[in-house]
């Protein structure tokens, strides 16, 4: 499992306890999940048993205080709620902020105040967050020392699902029983409502069941086998459709066969518990190719002779045959106006009936393209892209699965040329860095957004594998993932000659394969009387005010909305409940519930004390991509950085005393101070950078990943991480008690570069392995293998596993770096040589967001801007 | 003069052997001079000829031949056509009067030039094949096609189409897997479509120009990817066509499958017009239902809607017709224009649409079959197999042929009835009169076959008022016709044959011209213009202008005193011709209400191509009778042959017809035969089966084969062919009884009898009341 333990940091005072997560994503929320029994004990304290605290607010002035990435791993503030919350006073009544966080974990009472404070009140939710398989010993029990986030979500099977008669929320455990128990009110509308009698009964066992033990009422995150209420149709099976480019391009970049060999290794990992899982292939260039895949008739089956009538009279034993090549039938279509199936059956096939055909045709059908084209050595590159039916695959892959749902898988190397969706080369670099770049970054044309909605509707999902060498409109085509609850995944100029490439892209694509899929999903958000969810932003379509759909539910998704506060909140604390009914992949109906309550303030500073300033980032990544489709990149820009003025001109007026030396300072809660920095990555990173060379569909699919990336991934592609390898400490890239030490992360500044070292940075996308000029030779020796730094070559490597301890506690580093978070990203690592190829050399500079760079200005350049409009506005 | 001679020697039988000379006198013969032609009538005997033909300067053309004057001391010869000289060429320099070459032997009136110039293609079979079947018929025409590939030559190029709810070209050159085109039902697709769908703009040899810097590739492209020789793909073509499945789509009880005939049709006549343009190519269709999708639907595939009858395409309330025959009718003129031949074999109970889909065959010479067979339970859309065995086994299937006729100035040709389109040659031979396919002097046939047989017809011009042609002079005068066909012979040779025949012209009154009639040839040449205006015209019109040239013919060659009909006397040159035309009228050709449209076209179809033998036997069937007393003699088509004792068969050309009396019906029924001492029982129920299974050999379409007892339900096929000279009304009516009286069959018609016919013939041709 490459979810692996969690990383640890010696020597770092701030990073919490070992097993706690980097940027909190995993970390206990409110510090409940110190294992420690003493801790415990402490947390039991401030849970109520002690009384509420109030939040004491501290005031950092950002002139001087450096930012200090280790503040990024910190827990979020802790949510103190009242004592007696919660009906169980259980340590994981509430949510882990890797499954759903608040930008304030102290919600104001009023809108004014709210307002007033001028952080917005957000949620971002990640409900199907996946869990490490390592988590579970082979019985699916707990193993002993897992962080209690990463333990599998409690499955409650006896279908007895009490929910609220009013506002329809599921039970939690935050609701109150009453009349001895025979009642309970709910938390968020306060309405009482009967306890189902089989509450308390096991009737599987026949014996009374322990209220208490509910882990409904223990839990915030559950998980519901849904009755037949629950259904408008028996539960999907798992649909896998694989619309794989057969042009010239994409077999010569490698694609086709990387791809294909990539199904072949993972068609057993492919969610199939149940044997329903069905599979189709459909290849397309100027044409559309089918394969209908049937299994070899078994000659004794009597339906066999039944069906084809023969040898039926005299049914004679027959003799032992030898197997017989499975039959594969290529259809080819080339008319794709309105697009139709060569067949009623066959193409969409049980995997594990069809499996041996599908193999067969798996291991066939690179070649079967590369003949066409012939004589041209793999991995050559710039093959001239080919006319792409790309558009009229899809609506043959919707035609086949509209009945059913499920996935459709497209792994393009072209820019759809042909039939429905064709899209032209409109990348115009003239147009960079000008204020109609955005319209480089809006679809091009309605199909894929329209085309995006029938697929919602027939719960079809669609993920996008782009490959292009050239130009391919991720801008337009990542609007199909975007609407279908899907995901784009993009590998400029693929070679799958290069072994990086290949291992990268089939490391990826064999985690989506793998991942357990919720189907035909719609996620609703409850909240309190008096909260309203409104502003969407994520991959899904919202089909009501309220109700967002998803065709299916990816692992690792985050989805954000805001909040509003319509009436005065008069209660001690509010809940926010996630319920998303999917169907799993083996065949069930289920609701997972997401509980989270955070308590209420009237108080601005408790306010500004209880922000989570990696939620809010993630919820301004998100806002400033749309903006910046909405409107233009400088607009998203200049609201970022006015979102930042306005906060801390708040602040300013709120918190502080103004008068002398005022001017010098520049005021912000401490638990916010990583703000500044963090938005200034935002300001770099491709998505919205100011600048006239990024290309749109790098533009594009940094887009994508800002706005669907859980926040444990997208705080380090904002702002990634900067180690020196050389003067590490002498555990890092060993063994610890929890893997992997990692090395102390460096703030991100050319400062820290020195031209005999070696240093990573890594956004969770790509790693670069810096090396200076004057990197000695037994360094090159030690970690490369090579005699002389001037003997290196830049560009993607594969480090060499070499005989010395310090090559290997490097190549230990990078494999941590790559599987300690969620998600399949397996990114590559490039090594830079400080006086190598300069566009590499300047895409790792980039990384370091402290250094002012062309268009951006420094940290410092950043904050003196924010220092003068903050002390200019309160004059 | 021998007619059946000259028939074996130049495959040709005219109406007239000796010509009237003027325009008037032809007219008044009624009988246009016109010739039956088989061009490729099997010939064992002919020389090689491996030299290209001499021909007279253009734009006359004709070639030499034993008709024309040689001078063998200046080397020239002397068109009959044009009345030019023309110098031998160089290599006839050796000619003498002892060393000719063969084409100017009296004996070789038809001669064969092998030509030096090969075809540039072998030739192309391209099987278009439903597979909207039950399981058992599928099987059975499966096997069917698999063992015809045997029976291709292995050079030959095949391919394959498979169809129902949609068409399928198979791509059989490909080694991954099977792998086919697939294109919608229910789309009309342009003929650039077709082509850009198949990726066909490399042309038939498919040689795309490699890129740049590129190897030379190995792929096929093109053509070559779907229609490959039959040595290379046997295997492939064996495991697809053994694989062959039904139709996947779901039918509901009340639909018929979805079959898309027309979409299938076009994709193969759009692969070969593009890919094989003028070379030899037959797509063959097997089809086992009616077009029910897309363009050229016959009709819905709901199954109450019923198939359109003749009462329907009369009241013209077919929904599906127009559309259909103009669909067919421009896909039959994209496959002859290419030269391609469409064979249309259809095996179903019910009707297939024939009738709409006829123009394919009818232009491109194709073979026409129906089959409602049901053999073993299974419906043989197999009926076929014996077919295509015949038809591939013999493979005197010849491709692409251009006839073309020529005559003395004396004659004009007036057109071709027969299985071809025009070829637009418009040379100075062509008349006024449009018989048929006229307007031009050759013809284009897709496919010719030994037995092809076409009709062409002349118009004398000689002493027409304004005609410059010249009146023939003196009493030896005689004109000429030429045929010339060029065609591609199955082995890959083009060969050129040419039949050249002289007749004599009658002077005005002279007997020749009756002695020298040949009332056979003409009346099936009369059938086919019948047939043909019949195709255009409603049938009434049909049979008043029949009747009408019939009177006019016998007050022109009868003898008789003006309004004495018991004076009417026809000389034996004339005498059963008016027989021909009475069976002819009561034919199915005439008479189509009792058929289904399909049949009346497959039936008009097989008229049009068969020589004239064949011909009468379908106009006028024979009927040979068997009894225990006299040897099998041939007996009148008529009601009288029946009698108890005495078995008949019937060879209508279409069935085959064994007919056993009551009294033989109860002999065999107590199992004589099978018993000692009634040898000769069992020998006269025997002869007629061997007699029947000796026609059935070589007979094609293959006929259908009815053994049925006087009084059994089957027995209605004789029935409906005799001649009711005792029908239930004079049997029982108490009118006046023909010939036999008492004896034979009363039959309930109110046709009239031969004896009524021939009565109110005499009648109106001397002129009498005919009241
Ligand atoms: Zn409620
Ligand atoms: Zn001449």
């Amino acid at each position: 499992g490459w979810y692996g333990a969690n990383p640890s940091y010696p020597s770092n005072p701030l990073a919490g306890p070992p097993g706690q997560e980097t940027y909190g994503a995993a970390a206990p929320g409110a510090g409940y999940g110190q294992p420690g029994v003493g801790a415990l004990a402490d947390q039991f304290s401030q849970m109520g048993m002690g009384g509420q605290k109030p939040f004491a607010l501290y005031t950092t002035n950002l002139l001087q205080t450096p930012p200090d990435p280790l503040d990024l791993m910190k827990p979020p503030p802790e949510i103190r709620l009242p004592p007696g919350a919660s009906a169980t006073n259980s340590p994981y009544a509430n949510a882990d902020p890797s499954y759903t966080r608040c930008t304030l974990n102290a919600i104001p009472t009023t809108s004014s105040l709210l307002s007033k404070c001028k952080v917005p009140l957000a949620l971002v939710i990640t409900p199907h967050r996946s869990v490490p398989s390592t988590a579970t010993n082979a019985d699916g029990e707990p193993l002993a020392g897992v962080d209690p986030a990463d333990e599998p979500v409690p499955i409650i099977t006896d279908q007895v699902i009490p929910r609220c008669r009013r506002c329809r929320a599921y039970i939690n455990p935050y609701v109150i029983f009453i009349d001895g128990g025979s009642r309970w009110k709910c938390i968020m509308c306060n309405v009482s409502n009967e306890v189902p009698a089989e509450y308390d009964w096991d009737r599987t066992t026949n014996t009374q069941i322990d209220r208490w033990s509910r882990p409904e009422l223990n839990r915030s995150v559950v998980e519901f086998v849904a009755p037949t209420e629950y259904m408008v149709r028996p539960p999907q099976p798992p649909v896998y459709v694989f619309l794989l480019d057969v042009s010239p391009a994409a077999v010569q970049s490698g694609m086709l066969a990387t791809a294909t060999r990539t199904i072949l290794e993972n068609l057993s990992r492919i969610p199939n518990t149940d044997g329903r899982t069905k599979v189709a292939v459909i290849g397309f260039d100027a044409a559309l190719y089918f394969f209908s895949l049937t299994a070899p008739a078994n000659p004794a089956a009597p339906s066999a002779a039944q069906d084809e009538g023969e040898d039926g009279e005299n049914a004679e034993p027959q003799p032992p045959q030898e197997e017989p090549e499975p039959e594969i039938n290529m259809m080819v279509v080339s008319d794709l106006d309105d697009v139709y199936l060569p067949r009623p059956n066959d193409l969409l096939v049980n995997l594990s009936e069809s499996r041996k055909p599908l193999e067969s045709l798996l291991e066939r059908i690179n070649d079967m393209f590369a003949s066409a084209i012939g004589g041209i050595p793999p991995g050559m590159q710039g093959a001239p892209q080919g006319p792409s039916a790309m558009g009229p695959a899809l609506q043959a892959g919707y035609k086949m699965i509209s009945p059913i749902g499920g996935k459709l898988i497209v792994l393009s190397a072209s820019l759809p040329t042909l039939g429905a969706g064709t899209l032209k080369d409109r990348d115009d670099p003239k147009l960079f860095g000008t204020t109609k770049e955005s319209n480089l970054l809006q679809p091009a044309v309605p199909f894929y957004k329209t085309f995006a909605i029938d697929c919602s509707r027939s719960q079809v999902s669609v993920d996008m594998f782009l490959f292009s060498s050239g130009y391919q409109d991720i801008a337009t085509l990542s609007g199909l993932p975007r609407y279908t609850a899907g995901q784009t995944y993009f590998y400029p100029a693929f070679n799958a000659a290069r072994s990086e490439d290949a291992i990268k892209f089939a490391h990826e694509f064999g985690e989506v394969l793998a991942s357990p899929i919720g189907l035909e999903a719609v996620i609703r958000v409850r909240a309190s009387r008096g909260l309203r969810m409104t502003s969407f932003n994520g991959n899904f379509f919202v089909r009501s005010t309220d109700l967002l759909s998803l065709a299916s539910v990816p692992v690792d998704q985050t989805y954000t909305m805001e909040v509003v506060i319509e009436e005065n909140l008069s209660v001690p604390f509010v809940v926010f409940q996630t319920g998303v009914l999917h169907t799993s992949c083996f065949g069930e109906r289920r609701i997972r519930v997401v509980t989270i309550a955070l308590p209420t303030t009237s108080s601005i500073s408790e306010m500004y004390a209880s922000v989570d300033q990696v939620a809010l980032a993630t919820v301004l990544c998100q806002r400033a991509v749309e903006r910046s489709i909405s409107h233009k990149l400088e607009d998203a820009r200049d609201a970022v950085t006015n979102k930042l003025i306005d906060i801390m001109t708040a602040y300013r007026s709120s918190m502080t005393a103004g008068g002398a030396g005022a001017a010098s300072q520049l005021a912000i809660a401490d638990n916010m101070k990583m703000l500044p920095v963090l938005m200034l990555g935002l300001l770099k990173n491709t998505g919205i950078r100011a600048s006239s060379t990024i290309p749109s569909d790098l533009r594009a699919y940094a887009q994508a990943l800002l706005t669907s990336l859980p926040p444990q991934m997208v705080i380090p592609y904002i702002h990634p991480n900067f180690y020196s390898l050389v003067d590490m400490a002498p555990e890092a890239g060993t063994v610890g008690e929890h893997g992997i030490i990692m090395p102390m992360p460096l703030p991100l500044t050319s400062e820290r570069l020195v031209r005999h070292g070696l240093f990573l940075i890594e956004d969770g996308q790509s790693m670069f392995l810096w090396i200076g000029r004057d990197a000695v030779p037994q360094l090159v020796q030690d970690v490369f293998g090579v005699e002389r730094y001037d003997l290196l070559q830049s560009g993607k490597i594969t480090l060499p596993l070499l005989d010395n301890d310090f090559n290997q506690r490097i190549n230990a580093i990078i494999a941590k770096t790559r599987e300690m978070r969620r998600g399949p990203y397996w990114p590559h690592l490039y090594l830079v040589k400080e006086d190598g190829e300069p566009a590499l050399r300047q895409w790792a500079l980039s990384m370091l967001i402290q250094d002012r760079s062309d268009q951006t200005p420094s940290y410092q350049q950043y904050l003196a801007l924010l220092r003068d409009k903050v002390n200019g506005s309160g004059y | 003069m021998n007619f059946e001679d000259v028939e074996e020697r130049d495959g040709l039988r005219l109406s007239w052997n000796a010509w009237p000379a003027t325009r008037i006198e032809a007219t008044r013969t009624v009988v246009p001079i016109s010739a039956l032609y088989s061009p490729l009538k099997q010939r064992e005997d002919l020389p090689p000829v491996l030299y290209d033909p001499v021909t007279c300067k253009p734009p006359c053309r004709a070639v030499l031949n034993p008709y024309c004057q040689i001078d063998v001391r200046g080397k020239l010869w002397i068109c009959p056509f044009c009345l030019t000289r023309n110098s031998f060429p160089a290599h006839y320099k050796d000619i003498s009067s002892t060393n000719m070459p063969a084409e100017l032997y009296p004996k070789y009136t038809t001669i064969e030039y092998t030509l030096s110039r090969p075809a540039q293609t072998p030739p192309v079979f391209l099987y278009v094949v439903d597979t909207c079947l039950d399981v058992d018929e599928l099987k059975a025409l499966r096997d069917t096609l698999v063992v015809s590939l045997s029976l291709l030559p292995p050079y030959a190029l095949v391919g394959l189409i498979t169809f129902g709810t949609m068409a399928s070209l198979h791509e059989l050159g490909y080694e991954h897997c099977s792998k086919s085109y697939v294109f919608r039902g229910s789309k009309e697709y342009t003929p650039k479509q077709i082509s850009d769908m198949l990726g066909l703009a490399g042309g038939s040899r498919g040689v795309v120009a490699p890129r740049p810097g590129m190897p030379p590739q190995q792929q096929m492209y093109g053509a070559a990817r779907f229609l490959l020789p039959v040595s290379q793909v046997e295997f492939a073509l064996t495991t697809i066509l053994e694989g062959l499945k039904r139709d996947p789509w779901p039918v509901a009880n009340d639909k018929r499958p979805l079959r898309c005939t027309g979409v299938a049709l076009s994709v193969a006549v759009g692969l070969l017009e593009t890919s094989f343009p003028n070379t030899g190519a037959r797509i063959m269709l097997f089809a086992g239902g009616p077009c029910t999708e897309g363009p050229g639907m016959v009709v819905a595939n709901e199954l109450r809607e019923p198939i359109r009858s003749h009462h329907d395409i009369d009241r013209d309330t077919v929904k599906h017709y127009k559309r259909a025959m103009k669909f067919y009718e421009g896909l039959a003129k994209r496959a002859s224009a290419a030269g391609h031949a469409v064979d249309l074999l259809a095996g179903c109970l019910d009707q297939v649409g024939l009738l709409e889909m006829k123009s394919l065959a009818n232009s491109t010479n194709g073979a026409m079959i129906i089959s409602d067979r049901v053999v073993q339970g299974i419906l043989e859309l197999g009926f076929t197999a014996p077919f295509v065995f015949r038809l591939l086994q013999c493979f005197r299937i010849y491709f692409p042929g251009t006839d073309y006729a020529k005559a003395t100035k004396e004659l004009k040709i007036s057109g071709m009835i027969g299985h071809g389109i025009s070829a637009n040659k418009k040379s100075g031979c062509v008349g006024e009169t449009e018989i048929g396919i006229g307007g031009t002097s050759a013809w284009k046939i897709a496919a010719l076959s030994p037995r092809t047989a076409l009709a062409v017809y002349f118009e004398v011009v000689a002493g027409a008022a304004g005609g410059n042609a010249p009146t023939p002079m003196g009493p030896n005068a005689r004109g000429l016709i030429q045929f010339v066909t060029h065609y591609q012979h199955s082995s890959g040779q083009m060969r050129l044959r040419v039949t050249t025949v002289a007749r004599n012209f009658a002077e005005p009154g002279s007997p020749n011209l009756g002695m020298l009639f040949d009332q056979e040839a003409a009346a099936v040449l009369m059938a086919r213009i019948a047939v043909f205006k019949a195709e255009i015209d409603d049938s009434p019109d049909v049979l008043r202008w029949l009747d009408r040239m019939l009177i006019r013919f016998c007050q022109k060659f009868a003898e008789y005193r003006k309004e004495d009909p018991s004076s009417f006397r026809l000389t034996d040159k004339f005498s059963i011709y008016p027989q021909f035309m009475f069976h002819l009228r009561r034919s199915q050709f005439l008479q189509v209400f009792n058929n289904s449209p399909d049949e009346t076209a497959f039936y008009r179809h097989i008229l049009d191509e068969e020589d004239v033998n064949n011909s009468l036997i379908m106009i006028q069937p024979t009927l040979m009778s068997y009894g225990l007393e006299t040897p099998p003699e041939p007996v009148l088509l008529d009601s009288v042959s029946i009698k108890p004792d005495v078995i008949l068969l019937l060879d209508t050309f279409f069935h085959i017809l064994i007919f056993h009396g009551s009294t033989i019906a109860e002999w065999r029924k107590a199992g004589y035969a099978d018993q000692e001492g009634y040898e000769n029982i069992k020998a006269l129920l025997e002869a007629p089966q061997t007699d029947a299974q000796d026609l059935l050999v070589d007979r094609l379409p293959i006929p259908r084969y009815i053994v049925c007892d006087q009084g059994g339900s089957q027995a209605r096929f004789l029935l409906s062919k005799l001649n009711p000279s005792t029908t239930h009304v004079n049997m029982y009516g108490g009118g006046p009884g023909m010939g036999g009286g008492a004896s034979g069959q009363a039959i309930f018609t109110d046709d009239v009898s031969l004896q009524v016919f021939m009565e109110h013939l005499k009648r109106l041709a001397v002129g009498a009341q005919t009241t």
